[in-house]
């Protein structure tokens, strides 16, 4: 997010620099320049355009107006009534980030940690899958999932027809999945829940989660494991008391990373979460590209995910290191 | 407390056999040293005996207990680790207590226990520093008060100088040494330095090839070494060929005597070892037992000088105290006296590195 702006080279005043050094020089401020075009020009255009203002039928113009702002945390009709409508939205976002992020952390950790115990070779074929499996598309990820997920060919299907569907009604523990919105009156029902939409999500960064806490894991000294062992430690005890301590920076750093990735997810919860229970993300998109059509309020949800996802980060941060002198 | 036997022991990895067929026994409150080149399968042994390798095949007993298919965190063996291995998440303290904490003893109590161990080793005011912030020797010195917490029956130390310079190498030996004779703990120590083992150990165990080659006290390794193996690998030698004939020994054509006569039959080809300190250079040399030589190098070493000799026997180097020189030059014709006694006779065989 952020450009490096080189300073330029401090210049001996003695020295002829020569046409050669002078030439590199400028070339380094065209780089400079055409980074700051290509990454700090779009984004400090979303910022100027959520204080502009929507034209009725036209589009948008320049402006300085915090409506945009004002729309989004006490809703456009303030001060005669106050609407959270983009605050829940806000809240739905970060509520499935989290939880995504953490389930598929939690998941990643065991297998990857078994994973650098195997042979170099095998390692090296697991990381091959996982990366080639990066080259699927979100759309194409979702599409399987809504397959799995669907009613009439998925795995309610699966339930109604072995019978699990009837187990489960017998055992007393389909009422259950009924109050968690996880099942219909006949059968379990996975779309749309927020069980489905945090599963894909986390099933989406799953590799990511493997890939980014393969170094630490595979850096982790195996004197260490073999330091408690020793010592009177038990495998679940080596775990607890060397391993997680050892890469918490990493499991947190990929939480951090995975979090501020899912912010942004738009198919998963465009098929899988409640109409009620969408994200800002799929609220940004409505209004930069459809339905609502209004940049400005767009680019204001935008800045505000923005800084909730900074905000976030900066205590995340604050956390590990306090956590890491304790 | 009782002893810890090996019986039979062997390690396999794939077709290499790391360790091979090893019997040792060792005795309560001994340190013995496990003394050979890289790759003779010391470090395998010692891992065995902690459990972190199992067998391919014999026993470990401690006493009347059967060892041999124990989890490591089940036998109380303390281990020092080549790297030290300590944790740096935790503090000095805490690495100290590690093993305390983790059985579930009271606080108060594990803190104190860290306290006297870290008295023990000399770092009684270090608790509360981290591990990044300790230098080399302090480091070790926490390792070892760590593997002492949990009050181990055997004391088990991989290559554990290694990390050092050499003079705090020097120094950590002999505190080493004192510390495990002041506790009176069944210790063994892998180490592929020979002074080391010589500094340290009740006894060495001298392997080669997954092999022990000679087992027994520091002096009797090298004074009477089993093989040529030892012999080379322990302290420095020269070595001969010779055949024996009636009870001498023939070596390019000049008669040598060895002490005791050697008891091999009349005709079998023989290695000759002696050490360079035991040979003797210049005038009033006994009768016998010498052989003409060339001085083709001369080595100053401080108290000693090493000169290099041409001999029909081939090359030899001849150690004398500087002191005592006999002033010697490059390319001087003498002639080098082999004291009988001092002659190492062995089969003659490849010496095995």
């Amino acid at each position: 997010m952020s450009v490096e702006t080189a300073d330029p080279p401090m210049a001996p005043p003695d020295v002829d620099r020569g046409p050669g050094l002078s030439g590199y020089f400028m070339v380094r401020i065209a780089f400079c320049v055409a980074v700051a075009a290509l990454c700090l020009l779009p984004f400090l255009m979303v910022i100027a355009i959520s204080f502009g203002e929507k034209v009725e039928g036209a589009g948008w113009h320049f402006a300085f107006d915090l409506t945009n702002y004002r729309r989004f945390f006490v809703g456009a009709d303030w001060p005669n009534s106050t609407s959270t409508l983009y605050l829940q939205k806000l809240g739905w976002s970060i509520y499935y980030a989290v939880i995504a992020s953490v389930i598929a952390v939690v998941s990643a950790f065991p297998f990857t940690y078994f994973l650098t115990r195997l042979t170099r070779k095998a390692q090296t074929l697991w990381l091959v899958f996982l990366l080639s499996s990066l080259s699927l598309s979100e759309v194409f990820i979702v599409m399987g999932w809504d397959i799995l997920l669907s009613a009439r060919s998925g795995l309610p299907m699966v339930f109604q027809e072995t019978g699990l569907t009837q187990w489960l009604k017998d055992m007393g523990w389909f009422d259950t999945l009924r109050d968690w919105g996880l099942a219909s009156p006949r059968n379990v029902k996975f779309k749309t829940s927020v069980f489905a939409t945090v599963l894909t999500m986390s099933y989406l960064v799953w590799p990511y989660a493997v890939i980014l806490l393969y170094p630490a894991l595979s850096r982790l000294d195996p004197s260490l494991i073999e330091a408690a062992r020793t010592m009177g430690a038990r495998p679940w005890t080596v775990i607890r008391t060397v391993v997680i301590p050892s890469v918490k920076l990493a499991l947190i750093g990929t939480v951090l990373l995975l979090f501020v990735f899912l912010l942004g997810t738009y198919v998963a919860v465009t098929v899988f979460a409640a109409p009620a229970q969408q994200t800002l993300a799929v609220s940004i998109y409505e209004a930069v590209r459809g339905a609502t059509l209004n940049a400005p309020f767009g680019s204001a949800q935008a800045v505000v995910l923005l800084v909730t996802a900074v905000i976030l980060l900066v205590i995340g941060q604050k956390l590990s290191t306090a956590g890491g002198k304790g | 407390m009782p002893d810890l036997v090996l019986s039979d022991i062997r390690k396999d990895f794939g077709a290499f056999r790391a360790v091979d067929r090893v019997d040792l026994t060792f005795a309560h409150g001994e340190l013995t040293a496990l003394l050979g080149p890289s790759g003779c399968g010391k470090t395998t042994l010692l891992r065995m005996i902690a459990g972190l390798e199992e067998p391919s095949g014999g026993t470990i007993r401690l006493g009347e207990t059967d060892l041999t298919g124990t989890p490591p965190h089940a036998r109380k063996f303390g281990m020092v680790f080549q790297n030290f291995a300590l944790f740096p998440h935790l503090n000095v303290a805490d690495n100290v207590c590690y093993a305390l904490t983790i059985a579930g003893t009271p606080t108060a109590r594990a803190r104190a226990r860290a306290g006297e161990l870290l008295d023990l080793v000399q770092l009684a005011d270090f608790g509360q520093r981290r591990i990044g912030e300790l230098s080399g020797g302090q480091r070790q010195r926490v390792a070892i008060a760590r593997a002492l917490a949990q009050e181990p029956e055997v004391f088990l130390l991989d290559e554990p100088m290694s990390a050092l310079d050499a003079k705090l190498r020097e120094e950590m030996q002999v505190e080493l040494r004192l510390l495990q004779q002041r506790l009176k703990i069944t210790t063994i120590v892998v180490t592929h330095d020979q002074r080391e083992a010589m500094t340290m150990a009740d006894r060495i165990v001298v392997m080669s090839q997954g092999r022990c080659e000679q087992v027994g006290s520091p002096q009797e390794i090298y004074h009477r070494p089993a093989n040529g193996f030892v012999a080379s690998f322990i302290g420095r030698a020269n070595f001969m060929s010779g055949r024996v004939r009636n009870g001498a020994v023939q070596v390019a054509g000049w008669t040598l005597q060895a002490v005791p006569a050697p008891a091999f039959i009349d005709g079998s080809q023989v290695t000759l070892a002696l050490r360079p300190e035991k040979a003797r250079l210049g005038a009033d040399l006994p009768v016998g037992n010498r052989l003409p030589a060339t001085v083709t190098f001369l080595r100053d070493v401080g108290a000693t000088r090493d000169i290099h000799l041409d001999t029909p026997a081939g090359p030899m180097v001849v150690e004398e105290v500087t002191d005592r020189g006999t002033g010697l030059h490059v390319g001087a014709q003498t002639q080098v006296y082999l004291p009988p006694d001092a002659l190492h006779l062995f089969p003659a065989e490849p010496v095995a590195a």
